[in-house]
């Protein structure tokens, strides 16, 4: 591959310009995580961050060393101040959801979400890990180009209908590589445990008490039920990390991952975990195929879709984006 | 010269809802807004190669002497950023036990009393939703080298538990253990549980306040 092919590439894998809406759709869904994320801790704001909590400021400084993006250090000590953030990160998830003064929305619920892990790392799983990481490059995005009060305010100040403008995708491509090499990640470090490589992982996994959630079959619990269920979530977890951006196997790994982390759901207690990583998913997926869906569901409102769809697909026919 | 080419194909374009992005920009700003937008570019991919090398170089697992390196380059960054992340669920050996942390509370009379941390074995569904949290920071507290964060749960714990007049005095954090071991059939039977004291912890009068 030469230099000027690698340039040509990278140029239409970040810039070619695409349709806004993966990206808006992916808002709306990451905005609803945050405000049910902040919701499930609402009872224990106070016990895990307030000035009597169970860790307290200075001893995660002192734990957790280093100059960080952390609104709590630099509040006032009070229970007052921390549940203020904790509106404040409430407030911007909402107008990041319905698409009202998106890009500010963004900062500040990223600023917020940042501030609230780095005030206790302790209680963070991956799934919050991933809307940080997502929320830092949602910020660069046009998340507000489409499905947004912000864009309903522009055109109806216009007085006249467009459809979303097309914009470049390298914010959207970042969240997306965020997500491969999560996979590809945690893929790599199962491999350096023998348990994995053995097929024995998910014995120990299956039998913490701590993450029991709906009953699972007797069957399910057979040594090489197990086993297999071990090698194919390996499988899984490569190819959802590498095989992902070959088009071709794009939408078959997308319905197995969305298979497997619905399992995951359905017989691990690690609330929203698996809807986190789930809403990058449908960056993944094609802008024309979002909108031949929408219109169909919302054939009453369908106007408007079937405007966006027929702008999208007749750019998309000159514009082959991944 | 390299990024230059979708450089070239946009720079006459302008506009915030231009559906064809055609709109044309006034003749004498042109030069401005083309220089204007080759920094943008060469600033946006800056940012994505430094983004794209520091975030694989942190996360990926790979015995290379330069994966170090670049992860201390970049550490006060991420730390700054949040942009820190680590993707070891269950890896790479699941945790092999059940257990769950108690505390024996020594009272100001001499009087003691149990207390449970939330178990996620013990509440409800829905209960589970709420207290999530608590079984992620149990994970922690059975780390060694987390003593401080010991000591502030033994405090938070004495404020919890405290009677008017009657003070807790010592709290004493005890982890229980239950090993998971597959028996040789492959079934699985729990095993006794162990007990393992965490901290001893003499409450001071400004722990309570």
């Amino acid at each position: 591959m030469s230099l000027q092919s690698f340039a040509e590439i990278w140029n239409e894998f970040f810039f070619a310009k695409q349709s806004p809406i993966p990206i808006a759709l992916f808002r709306i869904v990451y905005g609803t995580l945050v405000i049910i994320t902040l919701g499930l801790l609402r009872p224990d704001w106070l016990n895990w961050y307030g000035t009597n909590a169970w860790l307290s400021l200075s001893t995660a400084l002192k734990l957790e060393p280093g100059h960080r993006l952390n609104l709590f250090a630099i509040i006032p000590q009070s229970d007052a101040w921390v549940n203020a953030i904790f509106w404040l990160a409430v407030t911007s998830a909402v107008l990041l959801t319905i698409g009202l003064f998106t890009r500010s929305s963004s900062v500040v619920v990223f600023v917020c979400l940042s501030s609230i892990q780095q005030r206790n790392l302790y209680i963070t799983h991956g799934g919050d890990t991933f809307l940080r990481l997502a929320g830092f490059f949602l910020i660069f995005a046009p998340a507000g180009a489409a499905l947004s009060l912000d864009r309903f305010i522009r055109v109806s100040r216009a007085r006249q209908y467009s459809p979303p403008r097309w914009q470049s995708p390298w914010a959207q491509r970042m969240i997306q590589i965020q997500l491969s090499l999560m996979y590809l990640t945690a893929f790599l470090v199962k491999l350096k445990g023998a348990t994995w490589l053995q097929g024995t992982a998910p014995f120990y996994v299956y039998h913490l008490d701590e993450l029991r959630h709906f009953p699972l079959p007797s069957w399910f619990f057979r040594p090489a039920v197990l086993k297999l269920g071990d090698w194919l979530a390996l499988a899984l977890e490569f190819a959802l990390g590498v095989l992902i951006w070959v088009r071709e196997f794009r939408y078959v790994l997308l319905i197995l991952g969305l298979l497997f982390h619905v399992w995951l759901e359905y017989s691990l207690n690690i609330p929203l975990f698996q809807w986190d990583i789930l809403s990058a998913y449908i960056l993944f997926v094609d802008a024309n195929d979002i909108l031949r869906v929408a219109s169909g569901w919302l054939e009453p409102f369908g106007k408007t879709f079937r405007a966006s769809a027929k702008h999208d697909e007749a750019v998309s026919r000159n514009s082959a984006v991944l | 010269m390299m990024f230059q080419l979708a450089i070239d194909e946009q720079q006459s374009t302008v506009g915030q809802d231009d559906p064809s992005g055609l709109q044309r920009t006034k003749p004498d700003n042109k030069p401005r807004v083309v220089l204007f937008r080759k920094a943008t570019r060469w600033t946006i991919n800056c940012l994505i190669g430094f983004h794209l090398l520091a975030i694989a170089c942190w996360c990926l697992p790979i015995d290379s002497p330069l994966f170090p390196l670049c992860r201390s380059l970049v550490r006060p960054y991420f730390l700054w950023a949040g942009l820190f992340q680590s993707w070891d669920m269950f890896a790479p050996t699941p945790k092999g036990a059940n257990t769950y942390i108690e505390a024996v509370l020594i009272y100001k009379d001499g009087s003691r009393a149990a207390w449970t941390y939330p178990r996620m074995d013990q509440i409800t569904l829905l209960q589970k939703l709420f207290k999530e949290r608590y079984r992620k920071f149990a994970d922690y507290l059975e780390k060694e080298d987390l003593d401080d964060l010991l000591q502030d749960v033994a405090r938070h714990i004495a404020r919890l538990n405290c009677k008017p007049g009657n003070p807790v005095k010592t709290v004493i954090l005890i982890e229980r253990i239950s090993f998971i071991v597959p028996s040789p059939d492959g079934s699985y039977r729990p095993a006794p549980w162990d007990t393992h004291v965490l901290l001893g912890y003499g409450v001071r009068p400004e722990d309570l306040q």
